[in-house]
């Protein structure tokens, strides 16, 4: 054995041929880990976003008319919410008839009064077709629990199911004008 | 000698790794689990009694829905909300004051009788989400089934994680659809829609919460809707939830709800909002739970962070954190925590959700593929476009004038 190999033979022991095997293991793992890593799906690329459309600044007539709406409007989503729950918690039963009675007729007054206060304001003529929207829209939940009081005088439930679609409508309708008017009305959530 | 030190440093290390790759996750909840017993002392004391649940029922959920069959699990993204600021987002990275582009993500998944759940649905599209707001992507959650080759009309239920706008829209796609949303959701609305907004300036509202110009918060300083009660239910979006109950679409529970095997609801009150709730469900990947808003960001999940705190009682939302480990446990841990919100999603920082493609005609929203059931033929096309982009084609009205 020359003198080299005699060396060699006195370094190569049992618990270095172990240590050597692990590591190779490790390095085996970390290259497969890394190349996988890269060439997991990843963005390949980026569009540029084009330009959002920014909104124009308001004239005085539109501020001052999108303010005057602001209260009829809080008011008019508090009563819709206050009737939808209503009618959801009388269905579980946690709401009596006559409380949901008391909500529905509360309600309609409260869509009559912001209807007045509507026909009361002057919208500018760039607002005249949101603002019909919008009288459209309180016309629809007048209807809306218009018929859902009809329950209370013959006891049929289905009246409640007859008038959703036009509170459905018109809840959409107030959503498409306020979140127009006021679009941080409703942040992400 | 120095090469003794060097073999003896380079042993310890490797036994130090070895040990690390094999350590098994550890619970840190406790094993409560005689509440009734001993009375409301056995409760941590922030835990809301109402959707509580111990970690010793929740690994029993585990082993059940072991035995029950295997789902398929996608997700789909609703639309982006585009430069968010990171603070609002992540308090604790607030500093960084930076944006950050959030997806709305919806969960579907596929039972063995190959009927499909939907967890949340997204926002209901009109003109205003993209006239004046940041958002991009919003393509209809029906035409996005479509696209990714599942049958929209098989939706026979949708768990609401919550009842925010931006999750609960689109109910009224699925009429043939039973909704599940908790009690607790619906009575924190109608509870703060009575409170009195004369008082104090009105800093707690339902709705309205800002200046009807400027757009600033109403509150102090800068209230948004973390100090709001319940400022993300717009009236439209309680409707969506009362036509289903009207037509006999709904089942409204209080806490945990095992909808079938395999599929379980559980409560994560004011982990997000009063009655925001979890899904697990399971797959050949162990138990996939999906968070809504609860489970905001994923990274949060990891790494601790409260996120999207909004109506959030923080420490709920950390024990819905832990819900979520103890459940995943078995298999992938925090890996297995399905986000809606989480910036990372698809991409392959996110794990479960790396294996994503655009949309085919989605406006740029993605899909991706977490698991499929044994023998199930993926969804995924031959050739996926995963170029990241962002759409501005504006949506259709669908309001009629």
């Amino acid at each position: 054995m020359s003198a080299l190999g005699a060396g060699l033979h006195r370094r190569i022991t049992p618990m270095s041929v172990l240590l050597g095997v692990v590591t190779l293991l490790l390095v085996g793992v970390l290259t497969f880990a890394v190349s996988r890593e890269v060439t997991t799906t990843s963005p390949t690329a980026t569009v540029a976003p084009s330009p959002r459309p920014s909104r124009p600044p308001l004239e005085p007539a539109e501020e001052m008319y999108m303010r005057a709406l602001w209260p009829i409007h809080a008011d008019v989503e508090r009563s819709v919410m206050r009737i939808s729950l209503g009618q959801i918690l009388y269905k579980t039963e946690d709401l009596s008839r006559a409380d949901l009675k008391t909500r529905i007729e509360q309600a309609l007054t409260s869509y009559r009064e912001a209807r007045t206060r509507m026909h009361a304001l002057s919208p500018p003529t760039s607002l005249r077709h949101d603002h019909d929207q919008y009288l459209a829209a309180i016309r629809l939940f007048e209807e809306s629990a218009t018929e859902a009081m009809q329950m209370f005088k013959d006891g049929r439930e289905e009246h409640l199911l007859a008038a959703y679609p036009k509170s459905q409508v018109a809840s959409d309708k107030i959503r498409e004008v306020g979140g127009k008017f006021w679009p941080n009305e409703f942040p992400p959530n | 000698m120095v090469r003794k030190l060097f073999r003896i440093t380079t042993i310890l290390g490797l036994v130090a790794v070895v040990a690390g790759l094999g350590s098994a996750p550890v619970l840190q909840a406790r094993q409560d689990d005689h509440i009734g017993n001993r009375g409301n002392n056995q409760l941590p004391p922030q835990t809301l009694r109402s959707g509580f649940e111990s970690t010793d029922q929740l690994l029993r959920d585990v082993e059940r829905a072991e035995r029950a069959p295997l789902h398929s699990v996608w997700i789909v993204e609703s639309s982006r909300f585009m430069n968010v600021p990171f603070g609002g987002f992540q308090p604790d990275k607030a500093g960084l004051n930076t944006t950050v582009d959030l997806p709305v993500n919806v969960g579907i998944i596929e039972g063995p009788d190959g009927t499909l759940t939907l967890y949340d649905t997204g926002w209901k599209q009109l003109a205003y989400i993209f006239d004046w707001n940041t958002s991009c992507c919003w393509k209809g959650i029906r035409d996005q089934m479509v696209a990714i080759g599942l049958e929209p009309d098989k939706v026979k239920r949708i768990v609401l994680g919550h009842g925010h706008w931006d999750h609960a829209g689109q109910l009224s796609e699925f009429p043939d659809a039973v909704v599940y949303i908790q009690k607790e959701e619906l009575k924190q609305i109608d509870f703060f829609l009575n409170y009195p907004v004369d008082f104090n300036a009105g800093h707690i509202r339902a709705v309205n919460t800002v200046d009807p110009l400027t757009g600033a918060q109403v509150g102090p300083p800068e209230q948004a809707c973390a100090r709001t009660p319940v400022c993300g239910y717009p009236p439209q979006t309680v409707q969506e939830i009362l036509g289903k109950v009207l037509s006999g679409k709904a089942r409204i529970i209080d806490g945990r709800h095992e909808i079938t095997r395999g599929l379980v609801i559980h409560p994560a009150f004011r982990g997000h909002t009063y009655g925001s709730q979890l899904l697990q469900v399971n797959t050949a990947r162990g138990q996939i739970v999906f968070g809504s808003d609860t489970y905001s960001s994923w990274t949060g999940i990891r790494d601790w962070l409260v996120a999207n705190i909004q109506q959030t009682d923080t420490v709920q939302q950390f024990l819905a954190y832990e819900k979520c480990y103890v459940l995943t446990s078995r298999l992938f841990s925090f890996n297995n925590c399905v986000a809606a919100h989480e910036p990372t999603a698809y991409t392959s920082a996110y794990p479960l959700t790396a294996n994503w493609w655009n949309i085919p005609n989605g406006n740029c929203s993605r899909a991706a593929e977490l698991i499929l059931a044994p023998g199930k033929p993926t969804h995924v096309p031959g050739n996926p476009d995963r170029n990241l982009c962002v759409d501005t084609t504006p949506p259709p009205h669908t309001v009629s004038p």
